[in-house]
């Protein structure tokens, strides 16, 4: 017992170690106690127990043996020596990029990186506006503030934003490597898409609205250019948009989806309970043409759901789209399997509510602006992924407005299924739910089984035994007849007979016999 | 969300058939579905979707110009009315489908129509109210005169269809291609003729090349 709480709390310090990145010193004097807490099961001494820095209190092994007062003093010490240190990482860091940036361009040589960046990219506005920009972006670039810049650039968490720059540094590569193939027109399209890159710096404190209206506008400019200026067939412009959608979403992923300013993450929290609050919605409530006992329909199933949760996972507004795809496709098999035929659209909404609300997928509502507003607008409003995008809008409007009469269900039996009274599965006269998973299902089924097989396992054993018993009776009682036949009739061995000459001797009745008779001679 | 509502516009790519949005709107089994797919499946069986019947495309050729249809089923059942606004983003036409065996479901159709007035300007999008199942004719509800004058009196192109029997299905999309391509011919001409009004070098995007060729 007493070992399992130590390992709960050193499972919780772990948790407090790594998030305040104590040095290794310390991770190895903690190997070193929890071998001593273990042995403490066997030998416990008194001092063990009192606190190390010998304040008189007791100690205790989550705090490194100190009393919790002690432990906070060490703990804050070492943890500032972290922070200093992460500090001077990141200050080396900023060093470094700030040196190559400066060899690279001649730099003014400005405090901080990002600062000296924004200078930069201020000259550059200034220089190239006349030229360039002014044509593609008919929107002024504001200037951000300064003070949200230097706030951001000393954020002390380089870690997370070498990580995510190793994907950026990726999608840039094969952005350059895709537009290579097209020569003048590819750097063209690089430049603008460069600038746009740009000007979105300066507008992230605008109104996501804003931004969303310039991104929009920067699609539509693009592909406008490429094909009255670069004569590009339209199969291609398609290709090239997807790739510098892809390009310009993946930089701006982190200051677009669900930024701050907004109250998208509010109502994803709102969305998350209501779906959970509806725990209890069966298929049948909904009419879902899908009947989770076939095997291959509940594949589908999961499957469909795994597609709309993987959607939190993209960047890019267009493969976040493809997930979407990618579900519908299932639960039309799904659907077609159960029904045997191909499903309409009066199938596939509930299908999808369906799924929706087992999922529960992450950052819903987040993730549908995210996309309404970043996405390259024509593929939206037409084509199958907007077809399908749709489908999923007017899902989670449906799981917000969801009352008691959308399910058949009384008002009160709704308000009751919501505050968790009951639930329709205990109603069920089976023991187990019908639309329970199947693996439980089957288990269910299993269990059966195997009770069954051990009643007859043991009808067996007990007719085995019985037979065995039977057996042991029936040779005892052959046993026992043959020594009773035996006693009775006691085995005499007579002593063998005279020789065969005299065996007529005694044989009374020979002299009754007529002589024998004699052999007569005739004349011939 | 405000961009994703602006008005729409078929894109516009030269050499390629504009494409059109057209929402399939009716209660549940009046036959939309139906009606598309038989629509779609005489034609051209070889793009006959292998899963569901919900997303339909077909190419239209139409003497000199062809167009794309892009055909949006919806679901009919009453509870999903509320939601299905959304559908209607961006469309350029619309089918009102009612069953002719059913007076509540002409109602509805009545009801859909208000709901698309709600969202669209009038002329904005093409709108036809179809008649389905003239098969079933010994059981109908709805006269053929009660439809066509309820269309009429709100301009709305109107036919009686069979989707079982094939009975009309083509002419349907066929008329409501024809009044799209009449109205983008309308609208070109009307932008031509402001543009030489106002002397304009630059022509609004999206509208003016479309459907040239």
């Amino acid at each position: 017992m007493l070992g399992t709480v130590n390992k709960m709390k050193h499972q919780m310090m772990l948790f407090f170690f790594q998030r305040g990145n104590l040095p290794s010193l310390l991770l190895a004097s903690r190997k070193k106690m929890s071998l001593k807490s273990e042995r403490r099961g066997i030998h416990v001494d008194q001092s063990e127990l009192l606190c190390k820095k010998g304040c008189g209190y007791y100690g205790n092994p989550a705090w490194q043996g100190f009393c919790s007062k002690c432990w906070r003093e060490e703990y804050h010490k070492a943890r500032q020596k972290q922070i200093q240190e992460d500090w001077e990482l990141a200050e080396r860091l900023q060093r470094e990029e700030e040196e190559a940036f400066a060899s690279s361009q001649s730099s003014q040589g400005a405090q901080s990186l990002t600062f000296s960046k924004f200078e930069e990219k201020k000259t550059n506005e200034k220089t190239r506006k006349v030229t360039t920009v002014k044509k593609f972006f008919t929107a002024s670039s504001r200037v951000g503030s300064k003070k949200a810049e230097i706030q951001e650039a000393k954020a002390p968490s380089p870690s997370i934003n070498r990580q995510t720059s190793i994907e950026t540094d990726r999608v840039s590569k094969e952005f350059i490597e895709f537009l290579k193939t097209f020569h003048k027109t590819g750097q063209e399209i690089y430049k603008q898409t460069k600038l746009f890159l740009e000007a979105m710096h300066y507008k992230r404190d605008l109104s996501i609205e804003e931004q969303s209206e310039c991104t929009q506008d920067f699609y539509q400019n693009v592909a406008e250019k490429m094909q009255t200026r670069g004569k590009v067939p339209p199969e291609r412009v398609e290709k090239i948009m997807d790739q510098i959608e892809k390009y310009i979403m993946t930089r701006l992923y982190k200051y677009v989806f669900c930024p701050e300013t907004t109250d998208d993450e509010k109502k994803d929290l709102a969305i998350q309970k209501r779906i959970r609050a509806l725990h209890w919605v069966t298929p049948q409530m909904l009419c879902v043409p899908v009947n989770e006992e076939i095997p291959e329909v509940s594949d589908m199933v999961v499957k469909a759901i795994t597609d709309i949760i993987e959607m939190d996972s993209k960047r890019v507004p267009r493969d976040k789209l493809a997930c979407i795809t990618k579900c519908s496709k299932h639960i039309f098999n799904a659907i077609k399997i159960t029904k045997n035929e191909p499903a309409s659209a009066d199938d596939f909404l509930p299908t999808l509510i369906y799924i929706v609300l087992k999922g529960n997928p992450p950052r819903l509502q987040s993730n549908i602006q995210y996309i309404t507003r970043f996405c390259n607008p024509s593929r939206l409003m037409t084509g199958e992924d907007g077809y399908y995008f749709t489908n999923l809008c007017c899902a989670v409007a449906f799981i917000e407005k969801l009352d008691a009469q959308s399910l058949n269900l009384s008002q009160e039996d709704f308000d009751r299924y919501m505050s968790g009274q009951t639930s329709p599965r205990k109603q069920e006269s089976e023991n187990w739910s019908p639309d329970a998973c199947l693996g439980v299902k089957q288990m269910y089924k299993n269990l059966d089984l195997l009770s069954q097989l051990n009643e007859r396992q043991e009808r067996i054993m007990n007719e085995a035994k019985k037979l065995e018993k039977d057996l042991i009776d029936w040779t005892d009682g052959i046993a026992k007849e043959v020594q009773d036949i035996v006693e009775k009739y006691p085995l005499e061995i007579k002593p063998p007979n005279q020789s065969l000459a005299a065996i007529d001797s005694e044989n009374v009745e020979n002299d009754k016999l007529p002589p024998p008779l004699q052999p007569q001679v005739y004349a011939g | 969300m405000a961009q994703a509502a602006a008005a729409p516009h078929p894109r516009a790519t030269p050499g390629q058939p504009c494409v059109f949005k057209l929402v399939l709107l009716g209660s549940s089994s009046v036959g939309k579905s139906s009606l598309a797919l038989r629509y779609v499946k005489n034609d051209f069986k070889s793009t006959l979707p292998t899963v569901g019947c919900a997303f339909f495309t077909k190419v239209v050729e139409f003497g000199a110009a062809s167009l794309k249809f892009e055909i949006w089923d919806t679901a009919g059942q009453e509870k999903y009315h509320s939601v299905c606004h959304l559908y209607f983003r961006g469309a350029n036409a619309a089918l009102l489908v009612y069953d002719i065996t059913s007076k509540d479901s002409f109602c509805m159709a009545q009801q859909w129509l208000k709901d698309l007035e709600k969202e669209f300007q009038p002329g904005e999008v093409v709108v036809m109210l179809v008649g389905n199942k003239t098969d079933l004719g010994e059981e109908r509800e709805v006269m053929f005169e009660e439809g066509k004058e309820f269309a009429e009196s709100k301009g709305l192109l109107f036919m009686e269809t069979s989707a079982r029997l094939n009975h009309q299905v083509t002419e349907v999309f066929s008329a409501v291609a024809r009044e799209l391509l009449q109205r983008e011919e309308r609208k070109k001409d009307q932008t031509q003729q402001r543009d030489a009004r106002l002397a304009l070098n630059e022509r609004p995007a999206g509208q003016a090349k479309c459907c040239a060729h």
